[in-house]
């Protein structure tokens, strides 16, 4: 299981593909801000599915659920099937 | 050293980067000259690595489109009508439900005045073209690459038995045309899709199936594509709603170009569709329109619709006769007089100033020019007074029910960065039953057909390749003959006016 710190560092390694370099707090706002774009929420959504097994198909999909490194983590807490 | 001589120095050193596959130098009338560069494809799918692959880029559209038939909103949404996922730019919030209407109807009124009868949509998305023109067609073939948008469009279709029957729906990416018979449909749409292509390239490819599968006389409707001519207004116009008041010109500069770098949409110059009349004889004739509405949102100010014609039709006859509008500036009343006066005669005037995007593009020129310190308040500020001189090209579309005799149909093939728009007014007694005259419309100059397409995600490798060919210049050639500018182009646009493709 991973934990907050990977995805810290995949989040940061996506805004600074994308061109941020600002600096990144746990719960500083990734798509409803804008910082991201929907289809970088794709990306965020791969990496759960395979770091954390979490299916978005059962569970649904909001990305008010993503929005955050905070949200993410809670999310790994309450959904991961524990890869 | 002469021009002519230090150009051709400057070209060959620039053809013995890999990343170049073509390019022409010239000097004008300020120190230094500016290099256009075709860059070379193999080079550029090498620097950007596995990210920017058209099957990556697709595949992960597909998903975003998954995820969003995945939240309640989506399972709640009325049948033909989901909206979901349609958020502005502006205000990163879901665009107003009534604007979303006026923008289906508009389309789906456009759809229907070429009267199809047997139509192939690609990318149907949950089906909100599909539930309106459907109904009145024979055969309604629909395609959609992402399985959970599909299975969302047989659950509503499921409600209406009558429609489902008729309607045949596929699972299939937009390029696949396996088992569909040439000249088989009258009509193709692709309405808000090819925004999500990958490049202009597989757009190309997918035109071609649509192009093989309509038989003459039939048409393809591309609709809800983003004005590449028009992009630097749409990106610093999103940038300015955003800013906070004290944000600096220099910073929103900063974020307008970083935009563009992170543009990973599909964004296309009416110039594109205007080619496909040479590439293939069966497009006989291309009309690129302006969106109708009165909805104040990014898709009315910037997108377009283009028509490619398939065969069967007339070319327009005679070379119209277009009024300047710069010359005169009318007003709409006097564009009306105008209308009443002439009775049965066409009128043709171009060169229209675009109320819509006119604040946005006063906008542009202040931030390219201004100072760093400017704050954004004080470019607001600069804004206020701006009296809007342009028509709004809605107001135009509605003389047409004041019964004055006249159709009037737009147009923005001529692909001006100012966004301003042509229109012809057709006595309705001359259009006899044609629904769309075959009109004469100006062209654009020779240089909008150098750049047809942004390459979505690949803004910071193609700034990349500026840097690497500005260092390989500095290194091998003398200072002066180092280009002040290097602008990476489709194609290059010869003197004479002759585009290579």
């Amino acid at each position: 299981m991973k934990g907050k710190t990977e995805i810290h560092d995949f989040v940061r390694e996506l805004l600074t593909n994308s061109g941020d370099d600002e600096p990144l707090e746990d719960q500083d706002s990734l798509l409803i801000s804008g910082r991201l774009q929907s289809i970088d929420a794709v990306e965020i959504v791969v990496f759960l599915e395979e770091n954390f097994g979490i299916d978005f198909a059962q569970i649904g999909f909001d990305r008010e659920q993503i929005d955050s490194i905070d949200l993410i983590y809670a999310l790994t807490q309450t959904t991961a099937s524990g890869h | 050293m002469q021009d002519n001589q230090a150009q051709a120095i400057i070209e060959d050193q620039l053809r013995k980067h890999p990343g170049v596959r073509d390019t022409e130098v010239f000097f004008d009338d300020r120190d230094g000259c500016v290099a256009l560069v075709v860059p070379d494809d193999t080079y550029m799918d090498h620097i950007s690595g596995r990210a920017a692959s058209g099957a990556n880029v697709l595949s992960k559209w597909r998903k975003t489109f998954d995820l969003s038939q995945l939240t309640k909103e989506a399972a709640s949404a009325p049948v033909g009508f989901n909206t979901i996922g349609w958020n502005s730019s502006y205000t990163r919030q879901p665009i107003p439900t009534d604007e979303i209407r006026e923008w289906v109807e508009n389309t789906v009124r456009d759809i229907l005045q070429l009267a199809p009868k047997t139509v192939y949509e690609i990318g149907c998305g949950t089906g909100m073209l599909l539930m309106r023109i459907a109904p009145g067609c024979k055969r309604y073939a629909a395609a959609d690459f992402s399985p959970v948008v599909l299975n969302r469009l047989r659950e509503q279709l499921g409600t209406i038995p009558a429609l489902a029957e008729r309607v045949e729906v596929m699972e299939r990416s937009a390029d696949n045309f396996d088992g569909i018979d040439d000249d088989s449909f009258d009509t193709v749409v692709l309405n808000s899709v090819a925004q999500y292509f990958p490049s202009a390239a597989y757009l190309t490819e997918v035109l071609e199936g649509a192009i093989r599968i309509v038989k003459p006389g039939g048409h393809i409707y591309i609709g809800d594509n983003r004005s590449l001519p028009l992009l630097p207004a749409f990106e610093s116009s999103v940038e300015l709603f955003q800013a906070a008041d004290a944000m600096r010109a220099e910073d929103l500069r900063t974020r307008t170009r970083r935009r563009e770098e992170r543009e990973q949409e599909l964004v296309l110059s009416p110039a594109y569709f205007l080619t496909l009349r040479h590439r293939h004889p069966k497009v006989s004739r291309v009309d690129i329109r302006p969106l109708g509405g009165r909805a104040d949102n990014e898709m009315t100010r910037y997108r377009f619709a283009a028509i490619l014609y398939i065969g069967g039709e007339t070319k327009a006859s005679t070379q119209e006769e277009f009024l300047d509008w710069t010359e005169y500036k009318w007003t709409l009343s006097e564009i009306r007089f105008m209308l009443m006066a002439h009775g049965n005669e066409r009128i043709g005037i171009q060169h229209i100033r675009n109320s819509r995007v006119e604040k946005d593009l006063a906008a542009l020129a202040i931030l390219r020019d201004a100072d760093n310190e400017l704050s954004a308040a004080e470019l607001r500020q600069r804004l206020e007074p701006t009296p809007v001189q342009g028509i709004h090209p809605q107001d135009l579309i509605d003389l047409e029910s004041e019964g004055l005799g006249y159709s009037v149909i737009l147009s923005w093939a001529a692909c001006r960065p100012d966004g301003s728009y042509d229109a012809c007014f057709v006595p309705k007694e001359l259009r006899q039953g044609i629904t769309s005259p075959a009109i004469c419309w100006p062209e654009p100059e020779a240089r909008e057909f150098m750049r047809l397409a942004n390459a979505p995600g690949q803004g910071k490798m193609r700034n990349e390749l500026i840097a690497q060919l500005l260092t390989h210049c500095s290194q091998h050639l003398p200072p002066e003959l180092v280009p002040r500018e290097i602008t990476l182009v489709d194609s290059l646009a010869r003197p004479c006016g002759k585009i290579e493709s």
